[in-house]
């Protein structure tokens, strides 16, 4: 019955895209108004379609319906209720659903916000071409990922979630943040199609999309960032990025939509670098598909994949027709792409924001080749060699500082032309800080060339962005006599964009300096220990105290209470486990990691008590990873920021000429607001 | 030449850093060595980890094997050939730097060099060419008010 | 001239191309195989040169023009148990062949060798049980797991290969290759 309603559901949403496409380029083609209006009607549908297949299956998740087989494979009644709910993305049927019922909610969006201008054809062709994306997906899942096939017996229990997805709550955040940030590329992409097709590439499409672009953006970073946090706390190898094909899957479109986000700041500034945008965003969305078709297709060895399924071909098609129709677009427009302005001097901001596509296109591509060289190279011998850690770590390192160098010298460099002046006043004291924060590391013992490398760019981008925060609040002190918090929180709300971008930056300097130092540093070892012997590691005293067993209905544990000490403090007990659950005859490991704000320290059951009582404790030191974390919630404040809007006077200010007749002074805040000396709002 | 003091005191203090971190210091010590050997090889029982970070019986037993023949003498070529011998190219996680797997590392370069020279080209025409091109009409305009207030 | 954007649009599509072929190549295969080969297929065994469980050495000696069935086992994984029967039967139906040899060699990080000889004995295992200090013999086979049986050619080559449980078929088929090359 309800595999009947949900597949109804389906059906509906991806007739709904047919009709809705339809109807808009019939009344696109005859400027009907009444054709136009019911193709955005069929957006509502294409949402409530996609809604009510969500809510079926969530419902037959939580009442445990076993003759639906996506129900018998991904839950138990043993589950609990949280993974239950997030069973509808624990499998490749459910994940599309959920990228269908994300998709039709930025669709629906979207039509709202433009609903004024619904007759404008950048508008209508952007709508089309994101009821082809969803009839795309909606097409998926009426044929070879169908979430709502049954079984002609329902077997009394479900096999239950695969055990690494019923282990943490993250399950919850993790999957719905990466799609909010991958679907949500797709709005400027419908976007910059409809420029493309309808020859409107001036900076409207762009101005349209900027707030949708850094929602997902920052969906997607944030997403990311749990992923990696995942990886650490869950998956019980110690480290938090392993360049396993579907992490990098995720990671190229957030790579060339990072580029996007600086790159459009010169189309709308200058009207320039069109094409490099226009090409940003489709690439972006092209590698949007490519990462769901390598996750999904089997094509590739990894530790996340879905299980395979059919769905390869089609995913390839549609990644094959996209990419095509893009290139061949931006080639027939190729001519009047030409932008009407140049870059005036190698030294500007527009050239950095050129040198800034560049380097992370040069990103991109390592990344990409990476990880489908062992494809290629089994097309071309018949063998796979692997492409690993060191590879992706050798490439994207020197990237990666240039991309840091860059980070700090932009934001300072003044559009069109500068003089040596303008540069000294605003980049030594900076680039002072960072060389004489390299000095201080080398003598501290520093020696990696990267890592002194990341500590110095990272110091001088820090004081570049302290610098302009002090400039921006002495600013409005002098002129405005604020105190300095008033003065920052309404300098910051005057130009959110700069201050949530510098924000962001310091977010991205966190991360970095904290790479370099967990790459530098650290202790591994393994060591057996009978109950209540001691070991000491990297001045960490760690107790066994005795297994414990553990029994419920979704898993047996077997855990391992470890005191932690340092010297005489105490730090708490922490207890890694290993958990067999009842339908997998594999253990899964779950690692116990002491977060302190210098260095973690990492616990996992290497192997459970043997005969002797004796257990092989993993214990690894691990430095500062906490910044990881913090530097992600920084990032995800910083976007926040970027996108609140600006803070507007209501007041209309008297002019002075008025007050000169009355013989009245005109108040402090009627003065003209200070403007920081190099930025101009926009 | 003043204006330009600062900046070359900075660059020289950073090469100085800079010259003191990457000369090349002693050799890697045996516990060095043998992890990042076992860094470079790909566990051959798990999904994606290389065997210094796996704790699969078989990653054990090559941890333990590298540091027998770091104490018999191999070096670390020697060492990695051993392993390719036995369990093929794909254990290693960074492709030797020959044959088909030079071209993982070539590449990216080749390409980011054709980028750069893209953008040095495009920049460098840009300025070659004037930006406004005087018509007649301008320069009559021009003498015109000149004699006026000369 | 004609703007640069169609001519990087023409390579980037080419390349577009040439990577979308490459990926339609690969969609049939499973990576899972590429894992579950094994590289010393068709090449020379390693020599043996092991202890034994009874006493003395097994050497190459000791399998030389002989049929040699190698099976990499422990007392606790449960593919390895439940494997046993089968390559009782197996020993069994074989044992008296003059050109047949079978040996076990055996990694066990949690029993001790007087558990393991308790183990043999109480599970009747009759064929040859040996010891693989360090585990080299399980490095030099390239082995990636356990059980893991090998089936070697009387001239010395690794002719037939399992990562897994085997069934007396399966090593019957083995055995069979291993006779047929010389």
């Amino acid at each position: 019955m309800k595999a009947v309603l949900g597949y109804a559901a389906i059906a509906i949403g991806a007739s709904a895209s047919v009709v809705g496409i339809a109807a808009l380029v019939a009344g696109l083609r005859m400027h009907d108004a009444l054709l136009l209006r019911v193709g955005r009607r069929t957006v509502f549908v294409v949402l409530g379609a996609a809604v009510a297949a969500a809510g079926i299956m969530e419902w037959a998740l939580i009442s445990h319906d076993f003759s639906i087989k996506y129900v018998a494979e991904n839950n138990a009644r043993g589950t609990p209720l949280l993974f239950t709910i997030t069973g509808l993305w624990a499998a490749l049927a459910g994940s599309i659903l959920l990228w269908a019922l994300i998709l039709g909610g930025y669709l629906a969006f979207v039509t709202h916000k433009f609903r004024r201008r619904a007759d404008d054809a950048l508008v209508v062709v952007a709508t089309i071409t994101g009821l082809v994306v969803s009839l795309f997906f909606f097409a998926l899942m009426l044929g070879p990922a169908n979430p709502f096939t049954t079984l002609a017996t329902a077997p009394a229990d479900g096999r239950g979630p695969n055990p690494l997805l019923q282990n943490h709550v993250l399950m919850a955040f993790h999957p719905p943040m990466l799609y909010l940030g991958l679907v949500g590329f797709t709005v400027p992409f419908m976007f910059a199609i409809g420029a493309l097709v309808t020859g409107r590439f001036g900076e409207g499409w762009l101005t349209d999309t900027r707030r949708a672009t850094l929602v997902a953006w920052g969906f997607l970073t944030v997403g990311i960032i749990l992923g990696a946090w995942w990886s650490y706390e869950v998956l019980g190898w110690g480290g938090f990025w392993a360049w396993d094909p579907v992490e990098n899957a995720s990671l190229l479109p957030w790579i060339t939509g990072t580029a996007f986000i600086h790159s459009v700041m010169v189309q709308e500034r200058r009207g320039m670098l069109r094409v490099w945008n226009l090409s940003l965003i489709i690439a972006t969305f092209c590698l949007t598909i490519l990462g769901t078709f390598l996750t999904r297709s089997g094509v590739i060895d990894s530790v996340h994949a879905f299980t395979e399924s059919d769905i390869g071909p089609w995913l390839l098609t549609f990644l094959a027709i996209v990419a095509i129709t893009g290139i061949a677009l931006l080639a027939w427009r190729g001519d009047r792409l030409r932008s009407p302005g140049r870059i005036d001097s190698a030294v500007s901001r527009e050239s950095a924001f050129l040198v800034n596509n560049l380097l992370f296109a040069a990103l991109a591509f390592v990344v990409l080749l990476g990880t489908v060289f062992p494809l290629i190279a089994e097309a071309l011998r018949g063998s796979r060699l692997s492409v690993g850690e060191p590879y992706f770590d050798r490439m994207t390192t020197p990237i990666g500082l240039a991309l840091l160098f860059l980070m700090a010298v932009a934001p300072a460099l003044p559009w069109r032309a500068t003089s040596g002046e303008v540069l000294r006043d605003r980049l030594l004291a900076p680039a002072w800080v960072g060389g004489i924060t390299m000095v201080v590391a080398v003598v501290a013992g520093a020696r990696g060339l990267a890592e002194v490398l990341a500590y110095g760019l990272g110091a001088f981008a820090t004081a570049g962005i302290v610098r302009q925060f002090v400039l921006g609040v002495r600013g409005r002190r002098r002129a405005l006599g604020e105190s300095r918090t008033v003065a920052l929180g309404r300098a910051t709300r005057s130009n959110p964009r700069l201050y949530g971008g510098l924000v962001v930056h310091f977010g991205v300097v966190l991360i970095a300096v904290t790479l370099a130092v967990s790459s530098s540093y650290g202790a591994h070892r393994e060591v057996r220990l009978a109950r209540g012997q001691s070991a000491t590691v990297s001045g960490y005293t760690l107790t066994y105290l005795g297994a414990h067993i553990d029994r419920s209905a979704q898993k047996t544990s077997i855990s391992a209470p470890i005191r932690v000490a340092r010297g005489d403090h105490v730090l708490g007990v922490y207890a890694p486990a290993i958990s067999t659950f009842p339908n997998s005859t594999e253990g899964i490991g779950t690692p116990s990691v002491r977060t302190g704000v210098v260095e973690d320290v990492y616990l996992t059951l290497v192997s459970s008590p043997t005969k002797g009582g004796r257990i092989t404790l993993g214990v690894r030191v691990n430095p500062m990873i906490l910044w990881l974390w913090i530097g992600g919630g920084v990032i995800a404040l910083g976007t926040i920021l970027a996108l609140a809007p600006r803070l507007r006077r209501r007041v209309r200010p008297v002019p002075i000429a008025e007050h000169r007749a009355a013989g009245t002074e005109p108040a402090p805040e009627d003065a003209l607001e200070p403007v920081p000396s190099e930025e101009v709002p926009a | 030449m003043k204006r330009w003091a600062p900046w070359a005191v900075l660059a020289i203090v950073v090469a100085v850093v800079l010259v003191i971190v990457a000369w090349p210091g002693g050799g890697k010590d045996a516990g060095a060595r043998a992890h990042d050997l076992a860094a470079e090889l790909k566990c051959q029982e798990c999904q994606g980890l290389s065997v210094a970070d796996s704790s699969a019986p078989t990653s054990v037993a090559i941890r333990a094997d590298i540091k027998r023949r770091i104490a018999r003498g191999e070096s670390d070529a020697e060492i990695r050939q051993a392993y390719v011998d036995r369990y093929g190219e794909q254990i290693l996680l960074s492709p030797e730097g020959s044959g088909l797997g030079l071209v993982v590392w070539v590449l990216p370069v080749v390409v980011l060099a054709l980028g750069a020279a893209g953008i040095w080209f495009a920049l460098a025409r840009s300025r070659r060419e004037p930006r406004l091109h005087p018509t007649a009409a301008d320069e009559a305009l021009v003498d015109r008010e000149r004699e006026a207030h000369a | 001239m004609k703007h640069p954007a169609r001519w990087i649009a023409a390579s980037v599509g080419a390349v577009v191309v040439v990577l979308g072929v490459i990926l339609a190549l690969n969609v049939g295969n499973d990576p899972q195989v590429e894992s579950q080969k094994n590289h010393l297929l068709g090449q020379d065994a390693p020599a043996l040169n092991l202890p034994t469980l009874a006493g003395p050495r097994v050497t190459q000696d000791d399998v030389a023009g002989k049929a040699l069935i190698v099976n990499f086992w422990n007392t606790w994984c449960i593919p390895c148990q439940k494997e046993l029967p089968a390559l009782k039967a197996f020993y069994d139906a074989h044992a008296n062949d003059p050109d047949f040899a079978m040996v076990g060699i055996v990694r066990d990080a949690q029993e001790s060798k007087a558990g393991i000889a308790q183990y043999v004995k109480d599970k009747g295992m009759g064929w040859t049980i040996a010891f693989d200090p360090g585990s080299q013999a399980a490095l030099d086979f390239a082995t990636r797991g356990q059980p893991e049986t090998f089936a070697i050619s009387p001239s010395g080559r690794i002719v037939g290969f399992q990562l897994a449980e085997v069934s007396v078929p399966n090593l019957e088929k083995m055995l069979s290759f291993a006779r047929g090359q010389t």
